[in-house]
């Protein structure tokens, strides 16, 4: 019996040793003789990266193409991590809970919506992954999601579970609803309205989720004792303090739009109070402002590159934001907080490199590396490295020239976006929709 | 007996008529259909038949040769029709009040936000959509024209809705037309403007916070139901104290699904609970067959073929919407029937009986088989609404909802000819 066993075991060996690699046709590919930006591990001018079963297996020089592979020749191209977006509200049924002001229970994982054709626009501009998230409307919003940009696929395969879990908070002008017009008979205003209120609201949430922490642990405590209390009945559970509560146990961290200064220690005040993480701040336009605190406390922001002063709490925004605090240490990335300028991305990182004089691989890690790092996924995606996701973009020229352009994005090892295929279609349906109907009057 | 005696009882019975309604659930006359062909449904067909009725009841089906006709039976004479049972929708918003008026200033009234998730200033699990009934002979003769003579009618506002009643279409009085009350809770993924929960993942939230409350609701109910002494009472709400029985016991839950996504997030929220659910509309049940393969959930999948907003078939201009809903959607049951998955249909979003039966026949030339078709209208809603033993088949001591049409059903130039409700042939 052993002996049958150990002679399939060997067989199986042997068996394994002489096939040759295992591969799906799908998740699997083989692109060659691009310039390769590995945003980690330097550059490698004319090299391969081989794609099998969605992961990196090899980069190098003259790697033999495994039978059957897919093969993409990538010469005189630049080859690079899929982009990712730290801040957006794509693919989502809705994006703000806003009837009211504290709302960690309304999750936006819940309402992905694979049908949103921003996810084909994400991808014509090389992003493979983004961070969408609850809007801006409320103090404390909901938990985001981070989704890869698996155009065509059912929603539940787009959502990235090795993800940090993350919670929307936002302050200022947003959430204290200034540009809302309050009409006679209408509903009555929401409190807060002021930054102090904001303050407050957060802090009184956090006091209460406190509260039901030592509710449920008193009630376990009682449960577990050996003589528990007659008719001993748990707490009501409470979906909006469970999440705060997951915040203050640290197994949620926030990411909070802001614009000042002023409000952004404020709030890395509350999370001192606290004890809950902050990842990252959004926006942050004054973020230059306090550099240092942010690098000591280790908050890293996500941030646009140039379009300040669209409303009072960003006027005092400047195009050096980014290039600026990530020179001082802060963890950056550069988001699109919208479904067109996503298509651009690395247009916005290359505006670091003239405002801030970033190096092309610093302004580069503003768009993978560090939004990956934000986001909990270093470890499988945001740079060429063997044993990482397969999430691949091809550009004609270097990511961070003005004249270049995505020509193919890869998730895992498939194709989810060929520019030149793209072009073709489109000139066929054009075509099409051009020719006279048959029968039809010409 | 002479005949003036005759005249007036006639009078008499006429009055009686008059009073009632023409065809209240009160028992008709006894009937033989003769020589129809038979189609039960369940077995075989029966090419020359007679078919009784008696008490609103089928008392004998068979072969003309096999069954005696009573002395009693009015004969009606049925060679070249065909008898089939009575055709139920599963999910219907017929016969319902009209929506309430709009206030003076032309908006809708204002309602207060709520406060947290577990106030429901527009929530009504507890309402019946039998309270709801205004009956009209208009609206039921749309679809008694049609065949269908038994509805599933469900309140239709809000999120968590309110709880159906089960009809047999025979006449404008509510309480006669009774036949289950209430049958199921009805969810819709909807959401309000200006109120807690405003958008759909508030929605999806507040569900989850309102069945996890009726749990621990109940859970604190039987506690002190258990000592009544030496416990504080728990306070009375209405609204959990309706959502208990269909959490805690069971009973069944209808999900409104409105696209592909709906049903995924029922599905999820289905499992979590352990309801006794049902999806219904999933008119894009097509689009995932592999989802609705693994769960044993029924589908009551909708006649109407809309696109729903949020269809990448809609998001592309008016052309796309239109083939989408010419071509695409109506194949939804051909489809599922295709992949082995069963369903019921409904006329769900279908107030006219002419559309239904318009869009059946379209379901039917996009693939769907015409004996599937029948099925999904009569013995599948019948399983799923637990009516197996009184409804969707033509057998001895079922209710007697009988159709006789001149010409194959669902087919083109066919009429239905007769129809028995309750075993009370219908007058249009």
């Amino acid at each position: 019996m052993n002996k049958t066993i150990t002679n399939l075991l060997t067989s199986a060996i042997v068996l394994a040793l002489i096939a040759p690699p295992a591969f799906s046709a799908e998740g699997s590919i083989l692109i060659k003789n691009g310039t390769i930006l590995t945003v980690t591990k330097g550059v490698m001018v004319k090299g391969d990266i081989l794609v099998i079963n969605g992961v990196i297996k090899q980069i190098g020089e003259n790697i033999p193409a495994p039978e059957g592979i897919k093969v993409i020749d990538a010469s005189g191209k630049y080859v690079i991590p899929g982009l990712i977006d730290s801040h957006t509200h794509i693919a989502l049924a809705g994006t703000n809970e806003g009837s009211e002001a504290i709302t960690p229970e309304a999750d936006v994982g819940e309402v992905v919506n694979a049908d949103d054709v921003s996810i084909l626009t994400a991808l014509s501009g090389g992003v493979t992954m983004v961070h969408t998230m609850h809007g801006s409307s409320n103090p404390i919003g909901g938990p985001n999601v981070v989704l890869k940009m698996k155009w065509g696929k059912p929603s539940e395969e787009l959502i990235v579970h090795e993800a940090l879990r993350t919670l929307k908070f936002a302050l200022g002008e947003n959430v204290k609803q200034s540009s809302r017009t309050i009409t006679v008979g209408g509903p009555p205003p929401r409190y807060p309205q002021t930054r102090m209120g904001t303050n407050a609201i957060i802090r009184r949430e956090m006091l209460k989720a406190r509260v039901y922490m030592e509710e449920w642990d008193r009630y376990n405590k009682l449960k577990a004792s050996k003589t528990p209390p007659k008719n001993l009945l748990p707490p009501r559970k409470d979906l909006r303090m469970e999440v705060l509560s997951d915040l203050l146990r640290g197994k949620i961290v926030a990411r909070c739009h802001d614009y000042q200064a002023t409000e952004a220690l404020e709030f890395m005040g509350l999370a001192k109070e606290f004890g809950f993480k902050v990842q990252a701040l959004e926006h942050t336009w004054e973020a230059y402002k306090i550099a240092d605190e942010l690098a000591a406390a280790k908050v890293g922001i996500s941030v646009f590159a140039d379009s300040w002063a669209y409303k009072m709490e960003a006027a005092e925004g400047i195009a050096y934001d980014a290039g600026y605090c990530a020179k001082k240490g802060v963890l950056v990335s550069i988001n699109s907080d919208s479904g067109e300028r996503i298509r651009r991305l690395f247009n916005e990182a290359g505006k670091s490199m003239k405002y801030g004089g970033l190096t092309e691989n610093e302004a580069l890690s503003l768009i993978t590396i560090n939004p990956a790092i934000q986001l909990g996924v270093e470890k499988i995606v945001g740079s060429l490295e063997v044993g990482k996701q397969g999430d691949i973009a091809i550009f004609n020229e270097h990511p961070m020239s003005a004249y270049t352009r995505c020509e193919m994005t890869i998730i895992e090892g498939d194709i989810y976006f060929d520019r030149a295929e793209y072009l073709k279609d489109r000139e066929e349906a054009d075509k099409k929709a051009q020719a006279p109907k048959k029968g039809g009057r010409p | 007996m002479s005949i003036s005696k005759r005249s007036c009882l006639f009078g008499l019975v006429f009055l009686i008529l008059a009073v009632s309604g023409p065809a209240s659930a009160d028992v008709g006359p006894t009937y033989a259909i003769k020589n129809a062909k038979i189609v039960p449904v369940t077995g075989p067909a029966i090419d020359k038949g007679v078919l009784i009725i008696r008490n609103g009841l089928i008392e004998a089906i068979g072969p003309v040769d096999k069954v005696t006709i009573p002395e009693d039976a009015e004969v009606i004479e049925a060679e070249g029709l065909i008898a089939y049972p009575g055709l139920i929708s599963a999910h219907t918003n017929l016969l319902l009040e009209a929506p309430r008026a709009e206030t003076s200033q032309g908006s809708p009234e204002f309602i207060a936000p709520a406060a947290a998730p577990q106030d429901r200033p527009s929530e009504t699990p507890e309402l019946c959509a039998f309270k709801l009934l205004k009956p009209t002979k208009a609206a039921i003769d749309s679809f008694l024209k049609i065949g269908v003579t038994t509805v599933l009618v469900a309140p239709n506002r809000g999120i968590i809705q309110g709880q159906s009643v089960l009809l047999n279409l025979n006449g404008e009085k509510a309480e006669p037309m009774v036949l289950k009350n209430p049958v199921a809770l009805h969810i819709n993924f909807t959401s309000a403007r200006g109120t807690y929960p405003s958008s759909l993942m508030g929605t999806i939230a507040f569900l989850r916070q309102s069945f996890l409350d009726a749990d621990y609701y109940a859970a604190c109910q039987a506690q002190y139901q258990k000592v009544l002494k030496g416990m504080k009472r728990p306070e009375y709400d209405p609204f959990l104290e309706a959502l208990v029985p269909y959490v805690k016991e069971k009973k069944p839950v209808i999900f409104q699904c409105n696209n592909l996504e709906d049903i995924k997030r029922a599905l999820k929220i289905i499992d979590e609970f352990k309801l006794n659910a049902l999806i219904s509309h999933a008119n894009e049940a097509w689009r995932d067959a592999a989802v609705l393969k693994k769960t044993p959930i029924p589908l009551l999948v909708t006649l109407d073929f809309r696109p729903p907003n949020s269809s990448r078939y809609v998001n592309q201009g008016e052309d796309l919407r239109k083939k989408a809903e010419a071509e695409i959607y109506p194949a939804n049951a051909a489809n599922l029937a295709k992949e082995g998955i069963k369903f019921a249909l409904t006329t769900f979003g279908l107030n006219d009986g002419a559309a239904v039966l318009k869009n059946i026949q379209a379901a039917i030339k996009a693939g769907l088989s015409k004996e599937e078709a029948l099925k999904a209208l009569t013995i599948q809603p019948a399983q799923y609404l637990g009516l197996v033993q009184q409804l969707g088949s033509l057998e001895p001591g079922k209710i007697a909802n009988v159709i006789l049409t001149k010409g194959e059903l669902f087919d083109e130039k066919t009429r239905v000819d007769k129809v028995f409700v309750d075993g009370v042939l219908w007058k249009f």
